[in-house]
């Protein structure tokens, strides 16, 4: 008998604390959430060789967006509070992985929309498959200009994505062309002639590259291209080769991604080439995360970097408490692609609740075209699209499904361990904190 | 190219070769003032004289056979690079596949050479190790004169012969760039030969650290016969360890003081080499040891496995802790770089600058102090001679009262401890992430399989080879963008060919 009660005495216990969460979440909930939930797919890298930092900065922001979503009692469909659920998947910055993700999203997840991808590689090897099962999709990091503009362009011998009448991919990132005209806009500014771009191997490297090269050459500079692996740990046989050119160059751009790029920009610095008096070092926008930068990049002080999103001074109280909260997760400043995708689920979210449904993906898209809403990087809204399928002569494809504001500036250390909130914007003159466009190496502005 | 020359090349040259190889040993009186010249150095010399020189060649040697002797070898490899040198600045137009000798006469040779020539050794008996690599190289370089010379001669191939043949191979090559790419740093006068210094430079700074990681490797491999596939993994954790001592270390040193002090990098390499020694040991008596005791059924599959496993535990488990942000230690020394400034002869000829980073030199030095410390323990000490008898002969080790076990669990320790110290002391250097082995390994593997399984000289060669090779491939390539992407693929080159004519690598011994 005694033993009768001990197990049933555990069994109890056991039961009451396989019930605590739930009673947890009753008694803070405010809301009641329907029984099925709406699951939001994120792709991000969350392995090598991907950009696993920015991949988990990424995988944080879905769950942070999801959190306030769902704090604020869900996505409200037909008077039903539906509660996001999120499932991430890790792409490896791999686009066969990245497919392989997407199938599982799809086929066994069963999601209602996707958000996220860092690398154009997986951007583009997925946007059709998402297209293809109907799937709304916010992508909101990956650069290569025909993530978009594949919506209303034949693309590797394929139709367009809205041949069958919806394109179900939008990106509120910027396209590569939107960040390469602003860099190149700044150095003619400042009269380069002579050009070294380090462009990495990539869906995401090599069309920045040519796109900027091409800027360049039209406005007479001459420009010497070096194409590098990403991964690749030991620069400096290739940036001895720069060393050797006859004619010292006047800028070296950076258009590597993640820990790669701290690697080179440091052996850059440490051999001497640039940031020099007469060597522009224009590194990649990861130098934003300014407490990685210098401590992997300690020589990389005057180094110049485009930042994407809205700059610190401006930032609203949404991106400052966002910011905050990356802080306390991360130690760091939030980057532009964490507030991109927590912007992105909300996108998502708002033009699910807008189409009243979380399964019809026509009407979703055509809710997500109509979006106007102002999150942490400012008013979202998307120009071109069905609702307006005719972009204007000159207008080009990438405005597709784009997010046509994303904020695009250059700034520059000009102190050594100096914090990216303190950085001087240097481009657009709009922007200009310090007064100057460029800082030249040993002064202050 | 000029017309006459290519005909004299391709139809005369062996035509007179041909000659001479038949006449001159029947023609020539076989003593003259004394010396005795035997008939296969007579052929050699018909063969040289012929292709060279025709009439004019055999005539000399008809008249002066005590020529043949002295400077038949000199002489024929001599006017062999001359006459290939011009043919190569013979070629004229640059949009000519500049390879021409290099794709396919070069490796032509080299078959056929690599096919007679060893049999020609077997059949007259001669010691054939190396013929095959020497017949390659002199084929490649030289063509059908070293074919002559070898089939005639079939001479004892030492280390000289191998060098003097892989240094013409590589003339050839930097000869075709001198020709056809004139615009390549590595060839454009004047500022080839401090850009070549620089990149040779770069090479053995950079190579000389990845001996120390494949001699770990070598070491293990030499005593208990496993390749260890955590090998990358413990050079990562060797470089986390010294982060986290580092930090910690200069926190404790700051809170103590009131100062802001940070530590020295170099102490955190001690610090990886004790923590990680005593990983590789316990990891060798659990998981390594019931394998040298027969209680495991297939040895080799296991030792790949549970040592593959290992290194997964040991990036996942890292990754868990550290993150996925990369990490970098403060500097060894604080002088940026290291600048010998430019040196002026003349107007036209000078040398420099040549830039060395300065960490880099440092964890250069460190990197073979520590392996000639690890030369001077195998060498001098007893427990380091043990090493030595066990990786030779277990069994006869154990007759002499060497204990095997004791002996694997300290070269899988210590070979495991180089791979940290290398770690630690590349942390300053590059930035640390948990995958960062991976790429390191992959050359460790290349390193010791080119310097000779189980040969710590050998590794510390091989490890500047592939530095070397990496610097030149990336800075000579004729294509700035190929080569950078290609960086890592030159030494596979380098490996391939010493697979296929050199498989015991360049230092290692033959398994009995």
């Amino acid at each position: 008998m005694k033993r009768i009660t001990i197990v049933i005495s555990i069994a109890a216990l056991l039961a009451l604390t396989a019930m605590l969460p739930l009673g947890i979440v009753q008694a803070d909930g405010h809301c009641e959430f329907a029984d099925d939930s709406i699951k939001i797919g994120g792709l991000v890298p969350l392995s090598a060789p991907g950009a696993v930092a920015g991949g988990i900065a990424m995988s944080w922001a879905i769950n942070r967006a999801a959190d306030d979503i769902n704090a604020d009692c869900g996505i409200e469909i037909d008077g039903a509070n539906y509660a996001i659920e999120v499932v991430i998947g890790d792409s490896e910055g791999s686009p066969e992985r990245g497919q392989a993700v997407v199938e599982r999203f799809i086929l066994e997840d069963e999601v209602d929309a996707v958000t996220g991808v860092y690398h154009s590689a997986v951007g583009l090897a997925t946007m059709g498959m998402l297209d293809e099962n109907s799937v709304p999709t916010v992508f909101s990091e990956p650069w290569n200009d025909n993530v978009s503009a594949n919506g209303i362009m034949e693309y590797d011998g394929r139709p367009p994505r809205n041949a069958d009448g919806v394109d179900h991919v939008f990106r509120v990132s910027p396209a590569s062309s939107m960040v390469g005209g602003v860099v190149v806009d700044w150095l003619n500014d400042l009269g380069v002639d002579n050009v070294v771009i380090i462009a990495e191997n990539t869906d995401y490297g090599q069309p920045a590259a040519a796109d900027e090269k091409a800027r360049f050459e039209a406005a007479g500079a001459t420009v010497t291209q070096i194409n590098v692996e990403l991964g690749t740990e030991d620069f400096v046989p290739i940036l001895s080769r720069i060393q050797a050119a006859a004619d010292t160059p006047d800028v070296v751009r950076v258009l590597v991604t993640g820990e790669t790029s701290f690697n080179l920009t440091q052996q850059m610095a440490e051999l001497g080439i640039a940031p020099t008096e007469d060597t522009i070092c224009v590194t990649n926008q990861v130098a934003f995360q300014s407490e990685q930068y210098w401590l992997n990049v300690p020589d990389g002080n005057y180094c110049a970097f485009n930042r994407v999103g809205i700059i610190p001074s401006l930032f609203s109280d949404l991106a400052v408490e966002l910011n905050a909260s990356y802080f306390e997760e991360f130690e760091d400043i939030v980057p532009s692609y964490a507030m991109a995708t927590y912007d992105a689920v909300w996108i998502i979210a708002k033009g699910m609740e807008q189409a009243g449904s979380k399964s019809d993906g026509a009407a979703i898209v055509a809710a997500i075209e109509a979006t106007d809403l102002d999150l942490s990087q400012g008013r979202y809204y998307f120009e071109y699209g069905n609702h307006n399928p005719d972009l204007p002569e000159g207008t080009p494809a990438f405005m597709w499904h784009q997010w046509p504001d994303p904020v695009v500036t250059m700034m520059q250390y000009f102190e050594q361990g100096q914090s990216s909130l303190d950085a001087a914007v240097i481009f657009p003159q709009v922007y200009q904190t310090h007064g100057t466009g460029y800082i030249v190496p040993g002064t202050s502005p | 190219m000029n017309d006459s020359f290519l005909q004299w090349l391709l139809l005369a040259g062996p035509l007179w070769a041909a000659i001479g190889l038949y006449f001159l040993p029947r023609i020539s009186p076989k003593r003259k003032r004394g010396a005795a010249i035997s008939e296969s150095d007579l052929q050699v010399a018909g063969v040289i004289g012929g292709f060279a020189l025709g009439p004019l060649g055999i005539g000399i040697f008809y008249f002066e056979p005590r020529l043949i002797r002295r400077l038949t070898l000199a002489a024929g490899i001599t006017i062999a690079v001359f006459i290939s040198s011009q043919v190569l600045v013979r070629v004229s137009d640059p949009n000519l596949p500049s390879a021409l000798w290099l794709i396919l006469a070069g490796p032509l040779w080299a078959g056929i050479a690599s096919y007679f020539i060893p049999r020609r050794y077997r059949a007259v008996e001669a010691i054939d190790t190396n013929a095959l690599t020497a017949a390659a190289l002199g084929g490649f370089a030289i063509g059908p004169l070293i074919i002559g010379l070898m089939w005639q001669r079939t001479p004892r191939i030492g280390r000289e012969w191998m060098i003097a043949l892989g240094s013409l191979g590589a003339w050839q090559i930097y000869t075709l760039f001198a020709v056809h790419n004139v615009s390549n740093p590595c060839v454009a006068a004047p500022y080839h030969v401090t850009y070549l210094t620089q990149q040779t430079a770069n090479g053995v700074v950079i190579g000389s650290i990845y001996s120390l990681m494949a001699v770990g490797l070598t070491l293990i491999y030499s005593v208990q016969g496993v390749v260890s596939f955590a090998h990358g993994q413990l050079y990562m954790v060797g470089g986390y360890f010294s982060f986290y001592f580092l930090q910690y270390a200069g926190d404790f040193l700051s809170n103590l003081t009131g100062a802001d002090i940070s530590v020295n990098p170099i102490w955190g390499i001690p610090v990886a080499a004790v923590i990680v020694f005593v990983m590789g040991a316990v990891f060798e008596r659990i998981f390594l040891k019931p394998m040298h005791e027969g209680l495991i059924e297939r040895v080799s599959e296991y030792a790949i496995l549970i040592t593959f496993g290992f290194g997964f535990f040991l990036e996942y488990t890292t990754l868990a802790i550290a993150g996925p942000f990369p990490q970098r230690t403060g500097r060894f020394i604080e002088i940026r770089r290291f600048t010998l400034d430019r040196i002026h002869f003349s107007d036209d000829f000078f040398f420099g600058p040549i830039h060395i980073i300065g960490d880099r030199a440092f964890a250069m030095f460190v990197g073979i102090a520590l392996i000639f410390a690890l030369l001077y323990f195998l060498q001098r000490s007893w427990t380091g001679r043990a090493l030595r008898a066990t990786s030779q002969d277990r069994q006869a080790a154990a007759v002499t009262g060497i204990n095997p076990t004791n002996m694997n669990t300290l070269s899988f320790a210590m070979g495991s401890m180089l791979a940290a110290m290398s770690g630690a002391a590349l942390i300053p250097i590059f930035n640390w992430v948990p995958w960062v082995g991976a790429e390191m390994v992959g050359r460790s593997y290349v390193i010791v399989v080119l310097g000779g399984l189980g040969s710590v000289p050998g590794a510390l060669v091989g490890g500047v080879i592939v530095g070397i090779v990496e610097a030149l491939g990336a800075g000579c390539h004729p294509d700035p963008s190929r080569g950078a992407a290609y960086k890592e693929a030159f030494p596979l080159v380098i490996f391939a060919l010493v697979l296929l004519l050199k498989p015991t690598g360049l230092f290692g011994r033959e398994q009995t």
